[in-house]
């Protein structure tokens, strides 16, 4: 219970600096001093005691519980991936709870704002392709979806990224898309505001910034943990700092693209990438 | 393939003939989040949507009448309890039953919206998850020719031959049309813009369990 308190905690402040350190990167490649990178950590603080205000248009049920859901299953994220090493399958899970709730808490308001967010959310179920198929060929490849035991297939084997780089290609995408201001981040598009998170205020915010924190942070861990095992913590450290840093250097210099685009480019580069690799395994590249 | 190295220890068994129900983290984590969000359904009542009236200056508010919502939210409820189902069956048979009724829900709960873009969309959804039952129930039928059987725990002790593989291939198209998902996504998309969010959140949420307790099945399936 201790490790896991302390591995939330870990993840909340982790995520959070780093969210910070990412902004900042961004606005010192567009040439603006930007936000101290501790920012988004008092961000998230500050939410959970600023005054919350329901609107009256929304089904209060869905409305109130989506964010405590949303904040549980990065919990139960950190418990499976950093805490237990378990089965990468119920990661996968935890990622699918996550679209359904970017989905719900943006239509249970009412916005119509959060609405159209909500159908984007369903349009950019593509990402969800390439981090299956990933997943499926580390399977293939260490025979195991226990990240224990892919840890240790990597000590002896050596890091996956060198046998399967393009289905680390394929996890990667889905970090620059979940990355904020990512060209891929329909669901938050500015012409809808904030997307789903429009019209939750207070410590409802609050909830999903921290929510956001711990995701990148668990997002981050999970692809150092299968493409680059086994790693020490100064060895996560460094590798979430340099993913967060190139992320933000990739969301400085890319535009957001339109929704039809942006399916249609992760499609197109999972289908490319799901392609090679499938290649490589069963002409026996990868042994 | 064994349950353990795919979805965590086991953490129970109920065995029912050849045909064994198990309980791994992964199936439960599953089942309890859709259990815990149908509950939610029946809870909910749902929100009033505030569109733009076209060419004036005012909102206009869509509601979901009383009549709507006893049929939308009954609906939703059986969706939710036939994907939980889906979540923790032991037998290849009764997943592709869970994953056909979902689709007819799916497009129940919208059935009954006034929007001609909905049910456009729905319509759409419809007849790709019509095609798509061939293959589902065609995938499995293969799987039961060639091996005899259709517990997931006997096939994840047998090698695939490739009856057994093109049978599994059958099984992801029809799960990936009856679904709507990715390539079939942008038929149901519109579904999601009427209002009455308890019940079309049901709609997203069976789709995507069910492709992620797809891609146990056809692992067990296949390795």
């Amino acid at each position: 219970m201790a490790e896991i308190l302390i591995q939330v905690i870990i993840a909340f402040l982790a995520g959070s600096l780093l969210l910070g350190l990412h902004r900042k990167v961004m606005a010192r490649v567009q040439k603006r001093p930007g936000p101290p990178i501790v920012q988004q950590l008092i961000h998230s603080l500050k939410f959970f005691f600023k005054e919350t205000a329901f609107p009256k248009t929304v089904s209060k049920v869905f409305y109130i519980g989506i964010v405590f859901i949303l904040a549980l299953i990065w919990v139960v994220g950190v418990i499976v991936g950093p805490v237990a090493k378990d089965s990468l399958l119920i990661l996968f899970g935890v990622y699918a709870v996550y679209k359904i709730v970017e989905h719900n808490s943006g239509s249970s308001s009412g916005s119509p704002y959060g609405k159209l967010s909500c159908v984007r959310a369903v349009l950019s179920a593509a990402t969800e392709l390439p981090l299956f198929a990933a997943i499926v060929f580390v399977y293939l490849v260490t025979g195991t979806m226990n990240i224990g035991e892919i840890i240790t297939y990597q000590s002896v084997h050596g890091p996956l990224i060198y046998s399967i780089p393009l289905a680390a290609l394929m996890f990667f995408m889905l970090i620059i898309t979940k990355s904020p201001y990512s060209p891929f981040a329909i669901t938050k598009d500015k012409v809808l505001i904030s997307g789903f998170e429009t019209e939750h205020f207070g410590f409802l915010r609050g909830f999903m910034l921290f929510s956001e924190a711990i995701a990148w942070y668990v997002l981050l861990w999970v692809f150092l943990t299968i493409f680059f095992g086994p790693l020490n913590a100064v060895g996560y450290l460094i590798g979430m700092i340099v993913i967060s840093f190139v992320t933000g250097f990739i969301n400085a210099t890319t535009p957001l693209l339109s929704p039809n685009h942006s399916v249609m480019t992760q499609i197109t580069i999972g289908a490319i990438c799901f392609a090679g690799t499938a290649l490589m395994i069963f002409t026996g590249v990868v042994a | 393939m064994d349950f353990v190295t795919l979805g965590g220890n086991l953490l129970g068994t109920i065995q029912l003939g050849d045909i064994v129900l198990y309980l791994t983290p992964f199936s439960l984590f599953l089942f309890a989040v859709l259990l815990g969000f149908t509950v939610l359904i029946g809870l909910s009542k749902p929100e009033t949507q505030v569109e733009a009236t076209m060419h004036y200056l005012n909102n206009t508010e869509v509601k979901v009448g009383p009549k709507e919502l006893k049929q939308r939210r009954f609906l939703a409820v059986i969706c939710g309890i036939a994907s939980a189902g889906a979540m923790i069956t032991g037998d290849l048979f009764n997943f592709t039953l869970f994953m056909a009724l979902v689709g007819i829900l799916n497009i129940g709960i919208v059935s009954a919206v006034k929007q001609t873009s909905v049910l456009n969309s729905a319509f759409n959804y419809g007849l790709i998850a019509m095609m798509c039952s061939l293959p589902l129930f065609g995938g499995a039928a293969i799987i039961l020719a060639a091996t005899g059987t259709l517990s997931l725990a006997v096939l994840s002790q047998m090698p695939a031959s490739p009856m057994v593989v093109f049978g599994a291939v059958m099984m992801l198209i029809g799960i990936l049309g009856e679904s709507g998902v990715a390539p079939f996504f942008a038929s149901k998309a519109e579904m999601f813009r009427t209002a009455g969010s308890p019940y079309i959140v049901i709609i997203h949420l069976s789709s995507l369990f069910i492709i992620v307790r797809a891609v146990e099945i056809l692992l067990l399936v296949l390795w």
